[in-house]
């Protein structure tokens, strides 16, 4: 793939992010991440808890302060302090879909103002007449009905509001959208239309998703290319298809055996790998994020990343 | 074909809220055959706690079986009105194991005196014995070091650890039945599999029956001997898991089926169900799916499909499968999935 | 597994025309999510279910109606005017309740009656000002502590040292410095009231700040003071009006202790602390003990009521209680 050419959107570098609680030392959630997003692909970032997968894209966002590392939007920094012109123009052009579409919502507000929440902040609109039609388009187009506006959030099923929130980012028009985990809280039966619907509104509108998730099997589907994050740190990151046929680092590896399958016969027979950190030394040999094929990074030291460039690609 | 060592029969299980009656559960019947696993799967809110709290008098207090019964050791579970006789059963017969391990541990009390605590009141354990079964209980389940975990608190385990507490404690007096209400779905992948593999091989061991409740169909897959699929309150099809992942009747197992993203095509939209399931305040006239069913018949909104059998393990209640049905072609996916079954 | 209803139910379906395709409808299938539960329609509906609140809110209204409408009744007489009687000259003392003082008169010949309305009317004005004050600098400090990150460490350790001074020494010192009036009085206690209710909005605040929807809001860029009326504020206000509903017997309260302590309002201004104050020395005598009855009875309906109708209120507004 030619991706050197392509446009990365974003870009992540170093990227480390502290919790300071009062009094102790700080936490430390993302310690050194490192990953470029590509203008127009679903990129898929998975984890399990604890892995600052959340924490990444809302640092992303400027929700969480970064503590270390930068975070580039076309090629400008947009982490830290920044001028104001540059803070209002990453509110227009990346928005954030939230995981629990039962938190996500103001209860107490009316559908109609939580959709124009963020046409109110940027005034992205000529009058009243022009900011209804604009709610209405983006109810249309999340497959809502246009009269929902008037009605509360708790009126409605947990899909709708999830769809809701999707209304809320794109009457923003954004280029790029952090999606964090947007179908777990969602019943099984629902979850196909809301991923359906952000696959269609990706191809009509152009968009860029960043796919948080820590299912493997919706990131599998939905996915062009997958990073892989173990406590904080990035420990693979490939195209979906190659992560899934060759994967190389032991975690992504044990990540991959326990999924389950809706398929009696291979579930009998699965081995589930177990990883243990402690199968890495790194105490003389430092490890370090490098490319062991094309498109295909790792996180390791010299011997392991010998090892992995030499790995033959897995039948299935 | 054994028989069953418990068999529900169109149990009706009512509700009364907020000044109306709901039906949670409308005339569901299953059997559970001895030592093999039954994973009940179904939405949210189609009853399938609700069921099977019925197995143990633990209903809420504004819930109550309205008709129906639960035959379990010759004794009707649906007729209990005493607490004393739900105490022979509980626990002791029948256990239940919880979604969330944080709050089915007691943060005050260390995770040794829990299981003792459980082992004196069914077994008459006491002392040193008690103590010496709970560090032996303690290490089936798979906890490392069990003599000093034995003092700890359940703060200072790991979500799956904490699971493997309340599993033991649960398994603590070698029930027949263990009810598993989602246990995994709070936890990671990872541990999920492991406790997974475990229940497996206590099941192997200590001779269980275990009903696994989820609305993972991967995990079905992984556990289930056989599967019950519920839907608004019903069984709306039940066969063993190679029956209902390979060969299922019912569209609604089509429809959940269909859209995982597992079988789903990259770049094909995934075959989705519109619309949400049905107020159960309100009285349901036919089947309860039709609303949201693209194939579903006139008959579906006159009259109930009873169980139709498609093998000897294997019943659906759909009016596909009565022989004045018109043929109809499942989903490809399902398709998919046939050829991989010989009949 | 199928039962007899079943089987007979099967062979009773003749109508070969069923088994063939109905209407499907995607658009219906999408409506069918709706519900109209209502928040604050389920709030009054909980509330109005406690006969005991609703009686007690009942008879507030009526207190408070008859308080402001009594001076317009005919016949009525003037709280500070002193009775002679038009025979002998001499103040009508200490009269038992009766004829023409339904509540009979002090011991300098006021009557009771009209002292008892008007003092009420004044405490309960007091009480009502100093809410007020609470409800509007509380609540927007409290909002501003919660909030912003950056204020919470200067603003806790300020708190810590101001809230240790015990509010009596406080208010005898304002009190003194200002000389008893009735507007030292609610300046004495809107100096000291508006702390609770601001440190019980923080924490209220502190709790629903990290809620997604919360962080969704600074994502869209809405700026904090939006994000403090129209997110944070509207689930607070079913606690705010339980704490305004306990602050007011509350400032009652304080308006006698202070009365007892010498610091209250003046003897010419009517209040209920004065008034209880009055009785308290008739007490000892058998016949005069009407004197701190009635004051006392009304300052106890007023308590005893705001009480149970704020905590009714609390229990109402609770989700969990709404089947």
């Amino acid at each position: 793939m030619a991706q050197d050419k392509r446009e990365a959107l974003i870009e992540v570098k170093n990227l480390r992010v502290e919790f300071r609680i009062r009094g102790s030392r700080p936490f430390v959630a993302v310690r050194d991440v490192s990953l470029q997003v590509f203008k127009g692909e679903n990129f898929g970032l998975v984890g399990e808890t604890g892995s600052g997968k959340t924490t990444i894209g809302r640092a992303i966002v400027r929700i969480n302060p970064t503590a270390g590392g930068v975070i580039l939007f076309k090629g400008r920094r947009i982490n830290g302090i920044i001028p104001k012109e540059l803070d209002r123009e990453v509110t227009h052009k990346i928005q954030m879909i939230f995981q629990d579409p039962m938190a996500s919502l103001n209860e107490r507000a009316k559908v109609d103002y939580i959709v124009s929440e963020g046409l109110y902040n940027t005034k992205n609109y000529r009058d009243e007449q022009e900011r209804e039609a604009k709610v209405q388009k983006a109810l249309l187009e999340v497959g809502l009905l246009p009269e929902f506006a008037s009605r509360f959030p708790h009126e409605f099923s947990g899909g709708q509001r999830q769809r809701i929130g999707v209304a809320r980012a794109l009457i923003m028009e954004p280029e790029f959208i952090i999606a964090d985990e947007p179908i777990s809280s969602l019943d099984v039966s629902i979850r196909a239309q809301v991923l359906n619907l952000l696959s269609d509104l990706q191809k009509t509108k152009g968009l860029t998703y960043m796919f948080i998730s820590h299912d493997l099997s919706v990131v599998r589907f939905i996915a062009d290319r997958i990073g892989v994050i173990y406590k904080g740190q990035i420990v693979e990151l490939a195209e979906t298809e190659e992560l899934f046929s060759a994967p190389v680092h032991p975690y992504t590896r044990s990540l991959l055996s326990a999924i389950p399958r809706p398929d009696p016969r291979v579930e009998r027979e699965k081995r589930v790998l177990v990883y243990d950190p402690a199968c890495h030394d790194y105490s003389k040999d430092k490890p370090r994020w490098a490319e062991v094929r094309k498109g295909h990074f790792v996180y390791g030291n010299e011997t392991e990343l010998a090892l992995y460039g030499a790995v033959v690609t897995r039948p299935g | 074909m054994s028989e069953p060592i418990l068999s529900a029969r169109d149990v009706v299980v009512k509700f009364s809220l907020r000044g109306q009656v709901l039906t949670a559960i409308r005339e569901a019947s299953l059997d559970l055959y001895e030592g093999q696993t039954l994973a009940i799967v179904g939405e949210s809110g189609a009853g399938k706690s609700v069921l099977t709290k019925t197995f143990l008098g633990m209903l809420d207090a504004n819930g109550w079986v309205d008709s129906g019964s639960v035959m379990f050791e010759g004794k009707d579970l649906a007729k209990f009105a005493t607490e004393r006789e739900w105490l022979t059963i509980r626990g002791k017969k029948i256990a239940m194991v919880f979604q969330d391990p944080m709050t089915a541990l007691n943060p005050l009390r260390t995770v040794g005196m829990q299981i003792h605590e459980v082992l004196e009141l069914h077994q008459g354990l006491k002392g040193e014995a008690a103590r010496r079964r709970t560090i032996e209980i303690l290490g089936q389940v798979g906890i490392g070091d069990p003599g000093m975990r034995y003092s700890q608190y359940p703060h200072e385990f790991s979500g799956g650890m904490r699971q493997r507490v309340v599993i033991a404690i649960a398994v603590a007096c070698n029930p027949r039945i263990l009810i598993c209400d989602e246990p995994t779905t709070a936890l990671d992948v990872t541990i999920q599999a492991q406790i997974l593999e475990l229940i497996r091989a206590l099941q192997t061991r200590l001779g269980l029956t275990i009903i696994y409740i989820t609305h993972d169909l991967g995990v079905v897959a992984n556990v289930a001997d056989r599967v019950a699929v519920m839907y608004a309150g019903d069984i709306i099809e039940y066969g063993t898991a190679e029956e209902v992942f390979y060969d299922p009747q019912h569209p609604y197992t089509w429809a959940l089926l269909s859209s995982l993203p597992q079988l789903g095509v990259r770049g094909r939209p995934l075959y989705s169900i519109s619309g949400t399931p049905p107020n159960l305040f309100s009285e349901i006239r036919g089947d309860a799916f039709a609303p949201r069913n693209p194939r579903a018949l006139k008959i579906d909104y006159v009259a109930r499909p009873p169980y139709f059998k498609v093998t000897e393990s294997h019943f659906a209640r759909t009016w596909l499968l009565d022989s004045r049905a018109p043929k109809v072609e499942p989903p490809e996916t399902i398709r998919a999935m046939r050829a991989k079954y010989v009949r | 597994m199928m039962s007899a209803n079943e089987r007979s139910a099967l062979q009773a379906i003749e109508d070969q025309s069923l088994f063939t395709f109905a209407e499907y409808d995607e658009q219906a299938a999408e409506r069918t999510g709706y519900s109209n539960y209502s928040y604050w329609g389920s709030t009054v509906r909980v509330f109005l279910k406690n006969k005991v609140a609703v009686a007690l809110l009942l008879v507030m209204m009526s207190l408070l109606i008859f308080t402001i409408v009594q001076p317009l009744l005919p016949g009525q007489k003037s709280p500070t005017k002193i009775h002679n009687d038009p025979q002998t000259g001499i103040q009508i003392r200490n009269h038992k309740p009766g004829g023409e003082f339904w509540f009979g008169t002090n011991s300098i010949g006021q009557d009771l009656w009209a002292r008892i309305w008007s003092g009420t009317r004044t405490s309960l004005l007091i009480a009502l000002l100093v809410g007020i004050w609470e409800v509007l600098f509380g609540i927007v400090f409290g909002a501003l502590w919660g909030y912003v990150r950056q204020l919470d460490a200067l603003i806790t350790e300020v708190y810590n040292v101001v809230s240790n001074v015990p509010n009596t020494i406080l208010m005898m010192l304002l009190a003194y410095i200002m000389r008893p009036s009735f507007q030292t009085m609610v300046i004495a206690m809107c100096a000291t009231g508006w702390l609770g209710m601001a440190r019980f909005v923080r924490n209220q605040i502190i709790i629903i700040r990290d809620r997604e929807y919360n962080l969704a809001s600074r994502c869209l860029g809405t700026p904090t003071s939006r994000i403090i009326t129209k997110n944070l504020l509207p689930y607070l206000v079913s606690v705010i009006v339980m704490r305004i509903a306990l602050s007011i017997p509350g400032t009652i309260g304080w308006e006698v202790f202070l009365t007892y302590i010498g610091l209250g309002l003046p003897i010419h201004i009517p209040s209920l602390g004065n008034l209880v104050n009055e009785g308290r020395a008739a007490m000892m005598s058998p016949s005069l003990r009407y004197q701190l009855i009635f004051p006392a009875v009304v300052l106890s309906i007023i308590t005893i009521s705001f009480y149970i109708m704020g905590n009714a209120f609390a229990d109402a507004s609770d989700p969990r209680n709404h089947f």
